[in-house]
């Protein structure tokens, strides 16, 4: 597959403490492409996805970014940076004491000279664009989760960004709210080509949206290619993945009660 | 002309009718001075107004809005809006957002003056 490079990873090394939870990553994210970043809890997703928004820097490492290295970039020029890149996070992160429609014209605020009538329109076509038309003056705790996220990623696309970044948008929804939230995903793919980096463990959001695929285990990368790649895979931690079957007992019963015990 | 750094506004006098012609990128920081030439148009309830894009290279949400807002304000004395030699990217995004059933929309500057 030709593919052109949006993200570039190279020797990504981090720590939380002394312990090293991303263990000298390096690959690419293509361009206006579904990339999804899978692997169990605690692997290292959202640390990774943190890093590529430039929440975390790396204790090693570069990221670039059509070309430009963000890990190196000073306050200003990454704000001016992160213009291009919307966030879905986890919780959906909007702020509970305003509406919705404030919720979504709060980037266009900060970040823009534009009139009060143009925010108001770009946030009717943003909450219309995820099915929230006419929910503009509901707050966030008036709102299903589903609904929540909804609202998120209309935040999210405000400023028309480039990137979107979504960091476990099924969490804590139904299997048929999760469903819909990707089948918006697709939909914004189509329709702006963007380029798109979805963390999550959800096997079916993975085979419905991903074009590409990078799966984590413990912090080190132990798969990346095309879906049908992943699925083709005969790596015994992807089938493991991909089958849902537990990993084996790290340790023997006697082990387990020497560490407890701490004898 | 009116410019700033990805975009500038061109005036044309085409057999009396005045087309607001911009070129390059319709965005959160260039659509304001399209706003403000539309509104100039608006406020003096000129109709029709006719807006060439053949040189722009792309349109946000911005863009889109300020042809919104310019519509809107000439409904109530009945103003054309009237939107010429569209680029087939910038066309798309018209289609997505289905405005391209609200706009009047012409192949060349002179349809948009027989229309």
């Amino acid at each position: 597959m030709q593919m052109e490079t949006a993200i570039e990873v190279n020797g990504l090394i981090t720590y939380y403490g002394k312990r090293e939870v991303l263990k000298n990553l390096s690959f690419s994210i293509p361009q206006s492409m579904t990339t999804v970043i899978v692997g169990g809890s605690g692997c290292g997703k959202t640390t990774l996805l943190k890093h590529l928004i430039a929440l975390l820097k790396p204790a090693k490492g570069t990221i670039n970014i059509h070309g430009k290295d963000i890990t190196k970039m000073n306050e200003t020029t990454l704000i001016e940076f992160k213009k291009k890149m919307g966030v879905l996070f986890q919780g959906a992160a909007l702020l509970n004491s305003m509406t919705l429609a404030d919720n979504v014209a709060l980037p266009l605020r900060e970040h823009t000279q534009l009139k009060q009538p143009i925010i108001d329109i770009i946030v009717r076509m943003k909450l219309d664009l995820v099915g929230l038309t006419g929910f503009d003056t509901y707050y966030p705790a008036q709102l299903s989760g589903g609904m929540k996220k909804r609202a998120g990623i209309a935040r999210a696309m405000a400023m028309d960004p480039e990137f979107l970044f979504f960091d476990e948008p099924s969490a804590g929804l139904d299997p048929v709210t999760a469903a819909g939230l990707d089948e918006l995903i697709i939909k914004l793919h189509k329709a702006f080509k963007l380029t798109l980096v979805v963390v999550t463990h959800e096997l079916p959001s993975i085979f419905k949206i991903a074009d590409y695929v990078i799966m984590l285990d413990a912090g080190t990368i132990i798969f990346i290619g095309t879906i049908e790649e992943l699925k083709a895979s005969t790596s015994p931690k992807v089938k493991m993945f991909l089958q849902r079957q537990a990993e084996e007992e790290p340790y023997r019963p006697e082990d387990y009660f020497k560490i407890i015990s701490g004898s | 002309m009116v410019t700033c750094t990805s975009m500038k506004i061109e005036l044309i006098n085409r057999n009396g009718v005045v087309v607001i012609s911009p070129s390059g990128e319709i965005d959160m920081y260039s659509s304001p001075l399209l706003r403000k030439e539309l509104i100039s148009f608006t406020k003096k309830k000129i109709s029709p107004v006719i807006v060439a894009l053949r040189d722009v290279t792309y349109i946000d949400s911005s863009g889109i809005a300020t042809f919104v807002e310019a519509l809107k304000r000439m409904m109530p004395y009945n103003g054309k809006l009237k939107i010429a030699e569209i680029p087939e990217s910038i066309m798309k995004i018209f289609n997505f957002s289905k405005l391209d059933k609200v706009f009047d929309m012409y192949e060349s500057i002179d349809d948009a003056i027989k229309g």
